[in-house]
């Protein structure tokens, strides 16, 4: 056949294909075409041509898209940022393994586009009409820089420093030595309040937590691959792990099963070999299902569950709290806890510095007879007898059949295969979202409590940490230098050995954690809950019981006044009630994006207070379109930097070079804030102000002598922990300040000006070097060269040692080895991974075990619950509105809709729907879909909220609730330190109701 | 003559559709390498598109061309609006213009198709709804349907490793291509006013770097090679184990693009139990993209994970694991970008 025959049996001619304008022109592109001159020759050497470059760097995006960390190459071309590729180099780790390139995803592969993107911020610019009315005046830095620095001292002078308040928000801009470090850093100087990430966020899963005291237990990726069994649960791992996805489909392809439990069939189920469709938040009855089934059939591992867990500890049946010592004998220690042996046939103390049981093998049924101080006679019951009859009662499989729609069959197989099987839950952060998912996270953890599944590789749940921990505090305010900064790490390590010695039997992990508490009380770290309860209107709806736990006998008020009262969250409520929030300073923190609820709580009740909204940025946020200041930060390829989110998640730690100069007026973060911090003084000076008084500070003598009392470490300890470091914290973080100090304190006494973010950073990796976390040849300049860094130890901070483990130069990283095999205990109350909960608000609301409690009615009583997750195509709000990203989808946000609900309601695909609710109403396009359940609506964040109409995305329908148990405190685990501990927002399982609509 | 355009070797390309999640680096990768120029602006050389479908551009498969019985079949050129729309946004309006909350950032011109449009829709009833994600890219066919079509015989097929290009100096712009392509993968340049489409990456497989959806992909799912190459993955998967198929087999251009089919979860039944009586991924469905060859090609993979699930070897699963990036995956083509290529530094 030839040419003319194709011609004929084709039905349109030459003629009728001329097009002029195919699509819209005015694409997003560097401001100059990166082709430079025009190539010559034949069309192959023009193309050819393209695929060259000038320079190129190491890069990645240091934000949190957890763990990311991807090592990219960027080509640079003519001075733009071209194109980035994944580098690729990663040596091979675990030989049993796939390795574990080329990591990366879509959206670091677009960087190079946002970068240039529309909407970046340009200048400095100054609000001048009303908040949110888009009118602005373009000013200078100086201009800029000024108008904040009075602000602050305005906000000083007349409500004292902690009306200033500051987001830890997650990495977003960058990282160490910018992003969130710098701000973070100005504000914990000047006294202000520095409102907690996990608070904010709520990526804490607070399950795990009550459960080992931590929820810290992270693997590295490639130990997914080991799992024998992997169940993607309440995770869309497909969305959200696109770096690493491929271990759990090479673990299916090695023998490994994979099953997928949610319930919509969720992206993350299609490459599943079995997918449970559970009834939306039946989570935990599935679970317990699960667990009776373990239990009935005896599938445990009786050995595990007397070693690691509380089972066996004795409860008593009167006040069904746990048999103490002081039980017992007057006097005794309130948290000494009982077992009773078995072969003795009498009561034993469970251990509290070691988790080795040795002689005496605890019962696990059964009931006892004790006869306590006072005379009188209990009966008490191992936690394992009290669970069992429980499942029995209440977790018989016909009822988790009618609770999670899940049939019997599937509960005992799950259940056989996970007592069989090295089994590795992939959980994400969405628990923490549900008002009840730590109940869930509780049941899950047990599961993997009873057959043993944690601390050996392929086993475990997950949440995050990180182990470069290159924290705020343990950086020099003296001369700087890397001496400086390993002086401080030396200081912390003698105040850790203090600790020690003050409390024998405390691990190294519990005095690490009280550090960080105390830490916390110093720089001003405080859980948001209490800034949102008085000064941003959630009283009023964390009071509506219906919305959450409707177990809660009292008010959500009288809760919190008793936690306050009992001095729970001493020194956290903050600002104090009667202040008044006055300077509020987000630097790459969306704050009207990510709060739930924000247009009607902060919007409403928390801006009308505020004196100076300031946004540092990259993008043109929400946030920003509501501030009165607005300054443009640098992104990720125009600063040097480590990424902070320096996980045990992957083996290698990428370094972002600086590529190219900071585009339009941008300017690093380091360098904003160390012009601030001048800029202050000066002001200061100008303005005839001097020094200033903190409202409420922590006696920071009486914390030391709690911890280390004058003498314990003998005269040289005193001298050196108690005389010189402390004294210096003294210094810094005392109740009188000045305003000069706080610009030398900020510079490390002009060590670290504007301009020195790479001297800083240079000098400050001495802390990952002297605690292991690398090694001892890293610096900036070799990290310029390879691009990343492997890490051989989990280093000297808290979130390090939570994982506790050792780590293996060949090996994937597990976590809890040191409680499974060194059996070191575990920083809880019962010092073992506990699923009994005796804190007398958890008997009240009936959560003393896991249990299943309904969805809370949040929004109201309407027919369909709104779910969520992490959207494909964003990291947080980094990049959801820049067009190129916008070209990869649908262009706009969209909700999907159950085909059958959408036809039912007259909802067609692509067409734009109200939902609405008893909180408020947003409009959003419907993507008719097979995956959603009926009744279900699944809307994936971070949209911005001015991609929606009016402003309002679906946050706006959130209420925002907290669980008041999670205010609980003076017992164990239950006290704030960095991340942990602390009431957050719930935003899934919302209910809602929707119509078709048109938008004009 | 069909035979005319045979190569001495042909570069192929297999993508396993078990491993893919849909993450779109791959076209992502290709876009910011060879299409982000005006005149390109809806052109993805390499899409994903979720399965079942109505794909990029919408519908192609309704289009026609290729050869039926290797005589032409009518085929028929895919408007703009099927392509789909790429939008564009007034951020100024929004931004800094004040008007504040009355405007907010959507498309100037609301779409109604885009290439990934039908993303994560999926078909089926819940809880039995299915997909798959499916990357799709020139197939430098064998018979290439597009050269055959081209009257000024712009379209060449290299000898060396059959990579098919559309000499971008000769290229008239009549679109023939596009209209006898039954892949429906070729794009037209409104600025250039030529067709254009993938270029399998060659300046980079000629300096041995691997195609950048290839070694871009994080889900390790591409392997490439030469087809006759018979210790490499393409060659072993292909024609020894016989697990990875053409798209479209009845389309008659010989693609040299292969799929490794998707095995979905089991069932499940209405009461929740899992349903293992047929598959949830329908098999004529699969039959109707890759051919009846995907029933033993299902088979065997279905018997050789069961066999390693008994802790058995399996041969077949070692190479689609892919222990080793990137050597187990791109063959000859495992050279690192930056050292190949045309950098500096
Ligand atoms: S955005 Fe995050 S996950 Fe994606 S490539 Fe960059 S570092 Fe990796
Ligand atoms: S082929 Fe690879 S890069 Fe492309 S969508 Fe699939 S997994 Fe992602
Ligand atoms: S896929 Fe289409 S454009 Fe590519 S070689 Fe085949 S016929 Fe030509």
């Amino acid at each position: 056949m030839d040419r003319r025959d194709f011609l004929k049996t084709t039905s349109v001619t030459v003629t009728a294909l001329s097009l002029s304008k195919f699509v819209e022109v005015g694409c997003e592109r560097p401001p100059e075409a990166p082709t430079g001159p025009a190539p010559t020759g034949t069309w192959l050497d023009r193309q050819r041509a393209k695929w060259t470059w000038d320079k190129t760097y190491f890069v990645t995006h240091p934000q949190d898209c957890y763990p990311g960390n991807c090592s990219w190459v960027g080509y640079v071309k003519n001075g733009v940022f071209w194109r980035e590729e994944q580098t690729g180099r990663y040596p091979v780790v675990d030989p049993s393994t796939p390795d574990w390139n080329p990591r990366g995803c879509q959206k670091g592969c677009m960087y190079s586009r946002v970068t240039y993107g529309k909407e970046r911020i340009k200048y400095p610019m100054r609000r001048v009409g009303p908040r949110g009315s888009g009118k602005w005046q373009k000013i200078s830095w100086d201009e800029a820089l000024s108008e904040v620095a009075d602000a602050i001292i305005d906000a000083t002078e007349e409500q004292g420093p902690e009306s200033v308040i500051v987001d830890e928000q997650p990495g977003q801009g960058g990282a160490f030595p910018h992003g969130v470090y710098p701000p973070l850093r100005f504000v914990a100087l000047l006294g202000g309040t520095m409102l907690d990430a996990n608070g904010i966020i709520n990526d804490y899963n607070i399950g795990q937590y009550m459960t080992f005291g931590k929820f810290h237990g992270v693997s590295s990726q490639d130990d997914w691959f080991k799992a024998e069994l992997t169940l993607i649960w309440l995770m869309n791992p497909v969305y959200t792990r696109i770096p690493a996805y491929h271990f759990v489909a090479e673990s299916r392809y090695n023998g490994g099963e994979v099953w997928t439990i949610a319930p919509d069939f969720s992206p993350s189920a299609g490459h599943a070999d079995r997918y449970v469709p559970l009834k939306i938040g039946s989570d935990a009855a599935f679970a317990l299902g699960v667990a009776h089934v373990l239990i009935e059939e005896k599938l445990y591992n009786a050995d595990f569950v007397r070693e690691q867990t509380d089972l066996p500890l004795l409860v008593r049946e009167d006040n069904k709290r746990y048999l103490r010592e002081s039980d017992l004998k007057k006097g005794g220690n309130e948290e000494q806890l009982y077992v009773w042996d078995e072969k003795g046939k009498k009561l034993a103390q469970a251990p509290r510095t070691k988790l080795a049981l040795g002689k005496v093998v605890p019962a696990l049924e059964g009931s006892y007879r004790v006869k306590l101080a006072d005379g009188t006679e209990v009966v008490v019951r191992p936690v394992f007898d009290i669970l069992r009859a429980r499942l029995e009662a209440e977790y018989g499989l016909d009822k988790v059949h009618a609770i999670t729609g899940i049939h019997p069959d599937v509960v005992r197989n799950l259940a056989q295969k996970m007592a069989a099987k090295r089994t590795n839950i992939l959980v994400g952060w969405c628990p923490p979202k549900i008002y009840h998912g730590d109940l869930m996270e509780r049941a899950m953890c047990l599961c993997l409590g009873l057959t043993g599944n944690w601390g050996r590789r392929g086993t475990g749940v997950r949440g995050w940490t990180v182990l470069a921990d290159m924290s705020i505090y343990t950086m020099p305010t003296r001369s700087g230098g890397s001496n400086d900064f390993a002086d401080t790490v030396t200081e912390l390590g003698r105040l850790v050995t203090a600790l020690e010695k003050k409390h024998p039997g405390i691990t190294e992990e519990d005095a690490h954690i009280e550090l960080e508490n105390i830490f916390c009380k110093l720089i001003g770290q405080v859980p948001p809950v209490f800034f949102w309860y008085h000064h941003a209107g959630y009283r009023e709806v964390w009071n509506r019981k219906e919305w959450g736990d409707t177990a809660m006998k009292r008010t959500f008020d009288e809760y919190l006044q008793e936690a306050v009262d009992k001095g729970w969250w001493d020194n956290y409520v903050r600002p104090a009630p009667q202040i008044e929030p006055r300077v509020y300073i987000l630097c790459g923190s969306n704050v009207l994006r990510r709060t739930r609820g924000a247009p009607k709580r902060l919007l409403e009740h928390l801006w009308p207070k505020l004196k100076k909204v300031v946004v540092v940025d990259v993008r043109m946020s929400t946030s920003a379109l509501y501030a009165d200041v607005v300054l443009p930060a640098a992104f990720f390829y125009e600063k040097a930097q480590l990424h902070s989110i320096t996980s045990p998640h992957l083996r290698y730690w990428a370094f972002a070079d600086k590529a190219i100069e900071p585009v339009h007026e941008s300017k690093n973060e380091w360098d904003i804030f160390a012009l601030l911090a001048k800029k202050v003084a000066e002001r200061a000076q100008e303005r005839g102000k001097k020094e200033y008084r903190l409202r409420q500070v922590v006696d920071i003598n009486k914390i030391i002598d709690a911890f280390i009392p004058p003498g314990i470490l003998g005269k040289i300890g005193d001298k050196l922990v108690r005389g010189k470091a402390l004294k210096e914290l003294q210094g810094f973080y005392g109740p009188t300040r000045t305003w000069e100090n706080l610009h030398k304190r900020f510079t490390a006494n002009g060590h670290y000006n504007a301009g020195d973010g790479e001297k800083l950073f240079d000098d400050a990796l001495v802390i990952l070097r002297k605690g292991g976390t690398v090694g001892s040849d890293t610096t900036l300049e070799k990290l310029r060269k390879t691009g990343f860094v492997k890490y051989t130890g989990l280093g000297r901070t808290p979130h390090g040692l939570n994982v506790a483990t050792d780590v293996k130069p060949n090996e994937t990283v597990n976590p809890f080895s040191w409680h499974t095999q060194k059996k070191i205990p575990y920083p809880t109350y019962a010092r073992r991974a506990q699923f009994y909960i005796d804190h007398p608000w958890f008997i009240e609301g009936g959560e003393e075990l896991p249990v299943f409690k309904e969805v809370p009615k949040a929004g109201g009583q309407h027919p369909f619950i709104m779910t969520s997750g992490h959207l494909r195509w964003s990291i947080h709000s980094s990049n959801v509105a820049n067009e190129f990203a916008l070209g990869l989808h649908r262009g706009e946000p969209f909700m999907f809709v159950n085909a059958l609900d959408a036809k039912e309601k007259g909802i067609g695909d692509g067409g734009y729907v109200r939902v609405f609710n008893d909180v408020d109403e947003f409009t959003v396009q419907a993507k008719v879909s097979a995956l959603p359940r009926r009744g279900q609506v699944i809307i994936y964040h971070a949209w911005d909220p001015y991609q929606f109409k009016g402003w309002r995305s679906y946050d706006t329908a959130i209420p925002g609730m907290v669980k008041w148990l999670h205010l609980a405190g003076g017992y164990g685990q239950f006290r704030f330190w960095v991340w942990n501990w602390q009431p957050c927002q719930s935003d899934r399982h919302i209910f809602v109701d929707l119509e078709p609509v048109r938008v004009a | 003559m069909k035979e005319d355009w045979k190569p001495l070797r042909q570069l192929a390309m297999v993508i396993d559709l078990n491993k893919c999640i849909g993450c779109q680096t791959c076209t992502v990768a290709c876009k910011t390498l060879w299409t982000d120029e005006e005149g390109m602006e809806h052109m993805y050389w390499n899409s994903v598109n979720t399965q079942p479908g109505r794909g990029t551009p919408r519908d192609w498969e309704g289009m026609g061309g290729g050869f039926e019985n290797d005589v032409p079949r009518a085929g028929r050129l895919p408007s703009i609006s099927e392509f789909g729309d790429v939008p564009r946004y007034d951020y100024e309006r929004v931004f800094s213009e004040g008007h504040g909350e009355k405007e907010f950032l959507r498309p100037k011109k609301r779409p109604d198709w885009m290439f990934n449009w039908d993303e994560d829709q999926g078909a089926g009833v819940f809880p039995n709804s299915y997909f798959f994600y499916l990357p799709r890219l020139c197939n430098h066919c064998t018979y290439p349907a597009c050269a055959e079509a081209c009257p000024i015989k712009a379209i060449s097929k290299r000898k060396e490793d059959g990579i098919v290009l559309i000499d971008q100096d000769k290229c008239k712009g009549y679109r023939f291509c596009m209209e006898a392509c039954p892949y429906k993968k070729i794009y037209y340049n409104y600025v250039t006013r030529t067709s254009q489409k993938c270029i399998f990456c060659f300046p980079r497989v000629d300096k041995g770097v691997a195609q950048a959806c290839a070694r871009q992909c994080p889900g390790r799912v591409r392997f490439v090679g030469y087809l006759d190459d018979e210790r490499g993955p393409i060659h072993r998967l292909v024609n020894q184990w016989k697990v990875a198929l053409p798209l479209h087999p009845e389309y008659g251009t010989e693609a040299n693009i292969y799929y490794v089919p998707p095995i979905g979860p089991l069932r499940n039944t209405e009461d929740g139990n899992f349903d293992p009586s047929q598959p949830r991924i329908p098999t004529e469905y699969l039959v109707s993209l890759f051919g009846a060859n995907v029933k033993p090609a299902i088979e065997t993979l279905q018997t050789e994970m069961d066999k390693r699930r008994r802790g058995e070897k399996s041969e077949l699963l070692e190479i689609l694991i892919g222990w080793r990036w990137p050597d187990d995956f791109f063959s000859h083509l495992t050279k690192d970008p930056v050292e190949a290529g045309g950098g500096l530094s």
